[in-house]
């Protein structure tokens, strides 16, 4: 057998080489074509290489240290099949657009980090690559070029780069915490629970990874950014990308020791924003927001999941949260696919897409024998039974309140003007290949490696569990089509807006000091500065001695 | 450091040689005249870069100091040639920067056969080789007087590179620095002579061993850091650091920015850790700090303001150089047994060469960038990533390490002046860090958004730009961005010579 670490070096080598390829203007004219290739040995690797020996990159100030186990291999294999068939479809949209080279290299940059971050053992190589696949979605998410490209872009990368920062600060006080000289994540995070500054290292990391999964009230990139991106790139980035924050979460929280306060806290603003996605979903008309929106609530499940965990010291967390994680992986990725058929596909034709499409959508509020009722199965336990298990499960209701209004927008999208056909088959094959990996994948890990027992979910108990959130929220969501014009226009990326207009009060603040910078510059202000820095420095030094 | 005045060491000839090179190329430059200087100059580059290679292999064979003794004459009387580890990293450093901005110049100061010489190659050619005499000057020498001397020359060489091209507002800029540079020179002037005249020597190993806590120190060093901090352009004494550097070319902006500043720097790292290791008050250091945290977020606010792109840089260079200031408390503030191989001196020094990498790529670029397009007004520039996108690339990479992501050297710089301040638990400092990384990173996308945006009308380019430059702009680039893969080994390199530890003089 081919030894592990080969595959674990292929996983990020291929796609430095294709990006190293774009340095070749003819090479790079080409590359649009190839992207699905990018994904493959990630696919191997996730298969093949789990729990092998670590690859060590030679001894530098950056060690750089790769390895694979099962959270990442389920999380690293769901987000390459997703790459892959998002790569397939990109080709497709892309084929004779003039910027198609400059998306192929954001795409391959994205693509590395997202791949790499799964597989970062040490603080370093994480950090890079959870940069790597911050910072280069800046490039898919502007791509079109518009005003409002651009705004969701700066929005984007000022929220990342804020997240880099505290993500930043945290490695440095894990490091800092930790006795020896390791730099592996698992030696610094299982000195964490002893060191001197483990609540503010948690918060910390909760800051940083939570913006990445758009934590409430970090969440509001997200909106503006999938609306904005192209269909492939807001696929990759809602159903890939977004992982990034949930494997830093599982990397790196502290989750066999219990800490009641910091895990309460997490469930606490995780719950609230399984609710507050729905909330603000459902006034949503564009079905590229409504689905950021229902990120929001997943995620927030999800850190709700990540919270009771830690405050419960349950280990076993790890490997519920990355089988709920690969589940949405596939599910919200092949919806961003879908959406972009529709928009090609004459209305009346539409339905051989928006079938699988609803099946995917009442999935995310667990619709009995799809993924999501696997994935409703598998967080049950770190949930409990009590107060926030009956919480997360009224989540599902809305979860299913908010698809079937995506539904909804879906079918308003699909194109009414002549000429539109049937789903293109180009497009389609991606998407139906993604929608099937959706439904399949789930099944495959639920029976291989999640040691789920088919008796339990097939009970009829289990069915009638999974099945009255689903009746419950179908119900809510008729009745909400007849109060749906009273609903108020929530601004996409809601507080935002607000926000915009606050930083009008920085832009004050940065004229003020652009003015004073002018008077600092002038001759006599300078010299007075001058003398002044002298005497202090003197006086200083007189008085301390 | 006493019983190290045995005399010269082996190769300590190469000292001198390292010195008098550059200067020889200047003699014979005025001698010979414009056609000659580049070939000179492009000449010495290659033998200049050998030489300082050939020091730092040596002091990190032998572990420690080389010396040189001038004419024998040991100190006090004599003079001394001194280079330990910190001198043959910055020696290299600046063989290589001073090479690539000597190649890059080629084509803005060549004198083509046939033509009539010009005053501004003869003059960029000399003045380049002067900038780097002087600073290696500053590196190898270890004598106040010395110091004053190489600071002196370096103030005079890169004066008249800002006001090459003899546009009214360089020749405003170049005044502005020169005045400010000498009132930075009379003040070290005033310290030294106060030193020896409390103590008759100015050779820095003897010095500090006699050297007292005595009011006439403290404000002899007073000075002497102030003038220093003037020549720095510390915020806020950064009135001359703008037009100086956004108005030269492109070349002398990078060997000003990545070198010259630096240059004074240096001398207060030396001032403060050889002259007087270990005993900088407390307050002293944090004010240094402060001064430092002031300048971060200051020039980063300004230069997300700017609208030109080489004066954006110039400003970020005003933020860069706060970075450097914040070794002084942490450094102090460190465990005694650690200051030398500690994350506060190594990261220090580590930001110093990567901002130098980072800052001459990127003035570099936007000289390409400002000659391709006429101007460089950055609003404008709308469609220059796809006219030039190598040049672009070389300016966003700069950006990354400067924004401190990894693999940069700008990351594992502040990935250890974090760690220095969270384990000196002066955790003000990192919050401002982590603000001027954010900054950073605004005004870098911003930029490069500017840059990338799509014009409905291709921008029509001025002149064509030639691939090896933007070649050597990328290649610094690179420089910095892989400068986080270099082993540990010249981190250790930075503590060789460092015989005063801080325990000794503390005890």
């Amino acid at each position: 057998m081919m030894d592990s670490r080969v595959l674990l070096a292929a996983t990020l080598l291929l796609p430095v080489l294709m990006l190293l390829a774009c340095l070749f203007p003819q090479l790079r004219v080409r590359m649009p074509r190839l992207l699905a290739l990018a994904p493959v040995p990630a696919l191997a690797a996730a298969l093949l290489a789990v729990g092998g020996p670590p690859l060590l990159l030679p001894a530098a100030m950056l060690r750089v240290t790769l390895s694979l186990d099962l959270p990442g291999a389920m999380l690293l294999g769901a987000a390459a099949l997703l790459w892959t068939a998002a790569g397939a479809y990109a080709a497709v949209d892309l084929r004779g657009k003039p910027h198609a080279p400059r998306f192929a290299v954001w795409w391959l940059m994205t693509l590395t980090g997202n791949l790499g971050v799964f597989l970062a053992a040490d603080l370093a190589s994480f950090y890079l690559f959870y940069a790597l696949v911050s910072l280069s979605a800046y490039g898919l998410v502007v791509h079109a070029g518009t005003p409002g490209a651009r705004r969701a872009g700066a929005v984007y990368v000022a929220l990342a780069l804020l997240g880099e920062a505290a993500l930043l600060l945290s490695f440095v006080l894990l490091a800092a915490g930790s006795e020896g000289d390791s730099v592996l994540i698992r030696d610094v995070v299982a000195a964490l629970p002893t060191s001197p500054w483990r609540d503010a290292t948690v918060a910390l990391l909760i800051a940083g990874l939570g913006l990445k999964i758009g934590l409430v009230p970090m969440h509001v990139w997200m909106p503006l950014a999938y609306s904005a991106a192209p269909f492939a790139a807001a696929a990759v980035m809602s159903g890939a990308a977004v992982k990034a924050g949930v494997i830093g979460l599982i990397r790196f929280l502290p989750l066999d020791t219990p800490l009641p306060n910091a895990g309460g806290a997490l469930a606490a603003i995780g719950l609230f924003g399984a609710f507050y996605g729905v909330a603000i979903g459902i006034t949503q008309r564009n079905p590229k927001t409504v689905l950021a929106y229902s990120s929001v609530s997943q995620m927030g499940l999800l850190a709700a999941v990540f919270g009771m965990g830690m405050a419960a010291g349950d280990a076993s967390t790890a490997s519920a949260a990355s089988f709920y994680a690969a589940n949405h992986v596939l599910v919200k990725g092949g919806l961003f696919l879908a959406l972009g058929v529709v928009a090609k596909t004459s209305a009346r034709r539409a339905w051989p897409v928006l079938l699988p499409a609803a099946v995917l959508a009442l999935s995310l509020g667990g619709l009995p024998f799809t993924g999501g009722a696997l994935a409703k199965w598998a967080v049950k336990a770190p949930l409990g039974e009590g107060a926030v298990g009956m919480l997360a499960t009224l989540s599902a209701v809305g979860s299913t309140m908010l698809m079937l209004h995506f539904l909804q927008t879906l079918v308003n999208t699909s194109s009414n003007e002549a000429g539109q056909g049937p789903p293109p088959a180009a497009l389609s094959v991606p998407w139906l290949a993604s929608a099937f990996a959706a439904v399949a994948l789930p099944w495959a890990l639920f029976l291989t490696v999640a040691n789920g027992s088919l008796h339990e979910v097939l009970a009829p108990t289990s069915f009638w569990k999974a099945s009255w959130p689903i009746a419950l929220g179908t119900a809510l969501a008729l009745a909400l089509r007849r109060f749906e014009h009273r609903l108020p226009r929530v601004p996409v990326g809601d507080w935002v807006v607000a926000a915009e207009h606050a930083t009008h009060a920085f832009k004050g603040w940065g004229e003020a000091m652009e003015r004073a910078d002018g008077r600092l510059r002038q001759w006599s202000v300078a010299g007075v500065s001058f003398l002044t820095v002298a005497l202090i420095l003197g006086a200083l030094m007189l008085v301390s001695s | 450091m006493i019983s190290s005045f045995e005399g010269t060491t082996a190769s300590g000839f190469l000292l001198v040689l390292a010195i008098v090179a550059p200067f020889i190329g200047v003699l014979m430059s005025l001698a010979l005249g414009g056609r000659a200087a580049e070939r000179i100059a492009l000449l010495l580059m290659p033998v200049g870069l050998g030489i300082a290679l050939t020091i730092a292999s040596g002091v990190w064979r032998s572990s420690a100091a080389l010396l040189y003794v001038l004419g024998g004459w040991k100190p006090p009387l004599g003079v001394v040639l001194r280079a330990d580890g910190l001198s043959a990293v910055m020696l290299v450093t600046t063989a290589i920067l001073i090479g690539a901005a000597g190649l890059f110049a080629r084509a803005e100061f060549q004198v083509p056969r046939g033509a009539p010489e010009r005053r501004a190659p003869l003059m960029f050619w000399t003045l380049l080789l002067a900038v780097w005499g002087a600073l290696n000057l500053v590196f190898l020498s270890s004598d106040l007087f010395n110091f004053y001397v190489a600071l002196e020359l370096l103030t005079f060489a890169a004066v008249p590179l800002v006001c090459l091209s003899g546009r009214a507002e360089t020749l405003a800029a170049g005044l502005r620095y020169m005045l400010f540079a000498l009132l930075g020179s009379v003040f070290y002037l005033l310290g030294v002579a106060l030193l020896y005249g409390a103590y008759g020597v100015l050779d820095v190993g003897l010095l500090s061993s006699r050297i007292q806590p005595e009011p006439v120190v403290w404000v002899a060093l007073s000075l002497m850091t102030a003038g220093l901090l003037a020549k720095t352009a510390l915020f806020p004494l950064h009135l001359w650091l703008p037009p100086a550097h956004a108005g030269a070319p492109a070349a002398a902006s990078a060997v000003l920015s990545a070198l010259v500043v630096k240059g004074s720097f240096f001398l207060i790292v030396r001032l403060w850790f050889d002259v007087m290791p270990g005993r900088m008050p407390e307050a002293a250091a944090q004010l240094l700090g402060a001064l430092g945290a002031a300048a971060i977020l200051f020039g980063s606010v300004v230069a997300l303001r700017q609208t030109r792109l080489k004066l954006l840089i110039a400003y970020s260079t005003v933020a860069q150089i706060g970075y450097l200031f914040f070794v002084f408390p942490l450094v102090i503030g460190s465990d005694v047994a650690h200051a030398w191989n500690g994350a506060a001196w190594t990261g220090g020094w580590m930001q110093l060469l990567s901002h130098a990498f980072a800052k001459a790529a990127m003035f570099l670029a936007a000289g390409l960038i400002a000659e391709a397009a006429g101007h460089d007004r950055t609003a404008e520039l709308g469609g220059i990533g796809r006219a030039l996108p190598i040049s672009v690339i070389a300016f966003g990479l700069g950006g990354l390490s400067l924004m401190g992501v990894p693999p940069s050297g700008g990351f594992v710089a502040k990935w250890l002046l974090l760690t220095a301040a969270i384990e000196a638990g002066q955790w003000w400092w990192a919050i401002v860090m982590l603000a001027g990384g954010l900054l950073a990173g605004s005004y870098v996308f911003r930029v490069l958004g500017q840059l990338w945006r799509d014009v409905d009308e291709p921008l029509v380019l001025r002149t064509k730009v030639s691939p090896r430059r933007e070649a050597i702009a990328l290649a610094l680039a690179l420089c910095a961005v892989l400068l986080g893969f270099v082993s540990l080994e010249p981190a250790a390199l930075l503590q060789i010579g460092r015989t005063h530890a801080l325990e000794f003089v503390l005890r």
